[in-house]
């Protein structure tokens, strides 16, 4: 499994960058915010790496730090894109100009 | 004892501090007890220093404090009382405190009386510092001091915009004047390192002589004095000044201020005793002032303008004197002036007050009666002016007369003979003025001859002290007094024994300008009507005084008004700054603007630029990788 | 025999792991591309599983095992419900890329290309042989000496979630006139 370490890495390259490629190109807001999931757990899988070749537990605790606060963001994101919604009454994030200028 | 000097000059000071801010609120008693009394008290501490520099011999300084150190250089506030100075002072003080007396009651009925005496006790203060300094810069802080309250005083009724003018041309030309005066001093100071005047005069003096000319110091001091005493091409002003009131008119552009350039170029005369060429140019300049504004004199209608233009006259007169070489008959020829100069612009200043504020000769005569005060004392200073023996003015005159002619320091015939036709045509316009204003049938308005009245016993009494000074001032000889500060020029030796035949010309001219004035003069001016049609153009041309003053208007102060709108408002000012100013500002604007267009309010677009900023970073990383 | 087994075993390793990671990055891709966002969240569920598995061959059964339970069972679930609470039948649907589509890619390309390159560049060191994984035991015991500061962090970090969530429904409530 030590081997493996360099594609486990890329593995979690990929994903975060497929996540933030997902933020860039995808018009539903709901989508949007799981593709932040996404690279949430591309950077979870890296760190798992590397408490994996180290040895030591600091990378398992970050990741779990990393769990609350990604269950505490999508508790609060969650609400705000329902009010949101409500006001706009679309899911297109493209209709979310309101801080232009 | 010990700080008599500072108290001189602190007197007029305290008197102007506490007429201008407290004088409205306390009350005309106070302001005149205030505004007369420092000045006769400064007189007789004057007198008191005299007393004591009497009896030390040497002069008396006082180092007051020290007003600067610049680098190694010190600049001090001292005070330098020699015999010069005594003379100057007790006339500054003496004078100055008649004629204090004397606005007592020709203010009497203004509004701005208080204002009137802070500004008269300011302009002694000022007067002092410029008489007793020590150092060149003093001096120059009083020449300064006395513009300003020149300025203030001539346009003391402000509302009156001609007036306003006045005031602001008198202290322009000054001011143009000791920018001459300014690089003087800078000379001076970079070979001497020293502006303390004795200290010049000893280092001119002394061998081997400072690595400076002489004559050009000497001439760029002239040009502070030019502003100053009114000499061409800076006259101007003198003229002009004779809006404010007469009693100002008497002090400042009579009596005190316009002699301190005399006053200055006899204090330096260690220099010029080394400059014969600016001696030159001071004896010419002066003679052509002289006898310039004397024919512009002739011609003249305004009471004051006459004396105004015999003021110029008689300065151009000290300025010969100096050119020559004869410092002491210069400053004796100031004395004498000063006395019979005043009494004559206080008497015009009672006239005007009995003939409620008539000014225009050709609407007086036959005041000699109705005015005897006032017509005894203006014909004793007449005739001194007009230098009829054995009056002050006869004694001062002669001697700059002589000197003119014989003096081995530049003295010439033909300084003589300009000279002495200013002085025959001095006697003429005198006594002219004389006859047309108090003799012959009133030429008057009705209701201006109901009202006229001698003048209260405040201003007659100042006119007799003044009339009879006028007449024994001659008598105390100042040259003589002055003699071992400012040694009289040798006379040339072939010439000794024209001395008496030259003194009886001298009187010859006088008695002969008072023939001719009362000629063509007397009876109604019969006579001068008569021929006036056939020199109307002469007449014209002297009555505009040569047209100088649109002269300059010409030549200087229009282009200068174009350069300052065309060039230095729309050009440097709107354009350049404004524009820079606001095209840094615009540019801020558009360019905010610009980069402002990045927040399109779209969330890819910032994601986006996440991403990319982040390849950015890395990629800046890794470079070094 | 133990040989074979022990390599037959590592094989199996191997495969399971090369088949979790292909799971997981094709369960990326598909986020990317299905239209409607109930498919997504599917898609990032076998992601997320996927990953689970990842950390349970690597040897941290307990990351394993939270991540399916808070990631999956949590996080996910909640985002479902939202999903089912909102409109299918949203402009967003129809058309699912944003203006910066081709953008995007490009700079995704050169973004990955990027990290994909400095990493081979700098492969890191081998691990000093197999060991262990993460006992609970470990796991806890570091937690509570020398990550302690950062525990009681996340509960400071949970109360303002709380705080947030009432605040929000504050908003919600006033919004209601109630």
């Amino acid at each position: 499994m030590a081997d493996k370490v360099p594609l486990l890495l890329s593995l979690a390259v990929a994903i975060f960058a497929l996540g933030l490629l997902g933020v860039v190109v995808r018009r539903n807001v709901l989508v949007m915010l799981m593709c932040m999931e996404l690279m949430l757990n591309g950077v979870n899988l890296s760190l798992v790496t590397f408490a994996h070749q180290t040895g030591t537990a600091v990378g398992a605790v970050l990741v779990f730090l990393i769990f609350v606060v990604a269950a505490a963001e999508i508790a609060i994101a969650i609400p705000i894109v329902l009010l949101l919604v409500r006001s706009k009454r679309t899911l297109d994030l493209d209709a979310y100009t309101d801080l232009k200028g | 004892m010990h700080h008599l000097l500072t108290l001189i000059v602190l007197l007029p000071l305290a008197g102007f501090l506490l007429n201008g801010l407290a004088g409205p609120r306390l009350g005309k008693r106070f302001v005149t007890a205030v505004g007369c009394g420092l000045p006769i008290l400064a007189f007789l501490a004057t007198v008191q220093c005299v007393l004591t520099l009497n009896a030390a011999g040497d002069p008396l300084v006082e180092r007051v404090y020290t007003w600067a150190r610049i680098g190694e250089s010190t600049f001090d506030v001292a005070f330098y009382f020699d015999r010069l100075t005594a003379v100057m002072t007790l006339i500054v003080t003496g004078v100055g405190s008649l004629i204090h007396v004397y606005s007592v009651g020709y203010m009497k009925e203004d509004k701005g009386y208080a204002r009137y005496f802070a500004y008269l006790n300011l302009f002694l203060f000022f007067m002092l510092l410029l008489v007793l300094g020590r150092s060149l810069l003093v001096l120059f802080v009083g020449w300064e001091g006395v513009g300003l309250a020149s300025y203030l005083l001539i346009g003391f009724w402000f509302e009156d915009a001609e007036k306003a003018r006045a005031g602001k041309k008198a202290f322009i030309v000054n001011r143009i004047g000791d920018a001459g005066f300014l690089v003087g001093m800078f000379v001076l100071y970079s070979t001497l390192g020293t502006l303390d005047m004795d200290r010049i005069n000893a280092a001119f003096m002394a061998s081997p002589m400072p690595a400076v000319s002489a004559s050009l110091v000497g001439i760029l001091l002239f040009i502070g004095a030019t502003g100053k005493s009114a000499q061409i091409p800076l006259y101007v002003w003198l003229p002009d000044a004779m809006a404010g009131p007469t009693p100002v008119s008497a002090l400042i552009h009579a009596a005190t201020m316009v002699t301190a350039g005399v006053y200055m170029i006899a204090r330096l005369s260690g220099i010029y005793v080394h400059a014969p060429e600016a001696s030159q140019v001071i004896a010419v300049v002066g003679v052509l002032t002289a006898f310039f504004a004397a024919t512009i004199a002739i011609a003249q209608t305004d009471i004051k303008r006459v004396l105004a233009y015999s003021t110029i006259s008689q300065l151009g007169f000290m300025f010969v004197a100096l050119g020559v070489g004869a410092y002491g008959v210069a400053i004796f020829h100031l004395y004498t002036h000063a006395f019979f100069k005043a009494c004559l612009f206080l008497g015009s200043g009672s006239v005007i007050h009995a003939l409620s504020g008539e000014q225009d000769i050709r609407k007086m005569g036959g005041l000699a009666k109705k005015i005897p005060v006032t017509f005894v004392t203006f014909a004793v200073a007449t005739a001194a002016i007009a230098g009829l023996p054995p009056l002050a003015g006869y004694f001062s005159k002669d001697e700059i007369l002589w000197f003119a002619f014989a003096s081995e320091r530049g003295g010439s015939p033909l300084l003589w003979g300009l000279a002495a036709g200013t002085a025959l045509l001095t006697a003429f316009y005198m006594f002219r003025l004389l006859w047309l204003t108090f003799f012959g049938r009133s030429r008057m308005t009705p209701e201006v001859e109901h009202h006229i009245h001698e003048s209260p016993f405040s201003m007659t009494s100042v006119l007799v002290v003044l009339a009879v000074f006028s007449a024994i001032g001659g008598f105390f000889s100042i040259p003589h007094f002055l003699e071992p500060l400012l040694p009289m020029p040798e006379a040339k030796q072939e010439l000794h024994h024209l001395e008496t035949p030259l003194v009886v010309v001298s009187v010859v001219l006088a008695l002969l300008g008072l023939a001719a004035a009362a000629f063509f003069f007397g009876r109604d001016a019969e006579r001068a009507n008569r021929l006036r049609p056939r020199f109307a153009g002469l007449q014209k041309l002297l009555y505009d005084k040569y047209y100088i003053d649109e002269l300059y208007d010409r030549l200087i102060t229009r282009p200068l008004y174009w350069i300052s709108d065309r060039v230095f408002l729309r050009i440097g000012d709107r354009a350049l700054l404004d524009g820079t100013l606001n095209g840094l500002a615009g540019l801020a604007q558009r360019t905010a603007g610009a980069l402002g267009r990045v927040q399109t309010g779209n969330l890819h677009l910032y994601a986006l630029f996440v991403l990319l900023g982040s390849l950015a970073c890395l990629l800046l990383v890794w470079r070094h990788v | 025999m133990t040989g074979t087994i022990d390599t037959l075993l590592q094989n199996l390793d191997t495969l399971l792991l090369y088949v979790l990671a292909a799971g997981a990055l094709v369960g990326a891709i598909l986020m990317l591309v299905l239209r409607q966002p109930m498919r997504v969240a599917t898609a990032l569920i076998a992601t997320m599983v996927c990953l689970g598995g990842i950390y349970g061959l690597l040897g941290v059964h307990l990351i394993a095992v939270f991540q399916v339970l808070i990631y999956v069972g949590a996080v996910m679930v909640f985002m479902v419900y939202a999903i089912m609470l909102l409109d299918a039948r949203d402009p967003s649907v129809r058309s699912r890329f944003s203006g910066l589509l081709v953008p995007g890619i490009v700079a995704f390309a050169l973004f990955l290309g990027a990290l994909v390159y400095g990493l081979w560049q700098s492969v890191p060191a081998a691990a000093s042989g197999p060991h262990a994984g993460l006992t609970l035991k470990a796991f806890a015991a570091a937690f509570l000496s020398e990550y302690w500061l950062h525990f009681e962090l996340t509960s400071v970090l949970l109360v303002a979630a709380v705080v947030a969530a009432l605040a929000v429904i504050k908003v919600h409530r006033t919004d209601h006139g109630g």
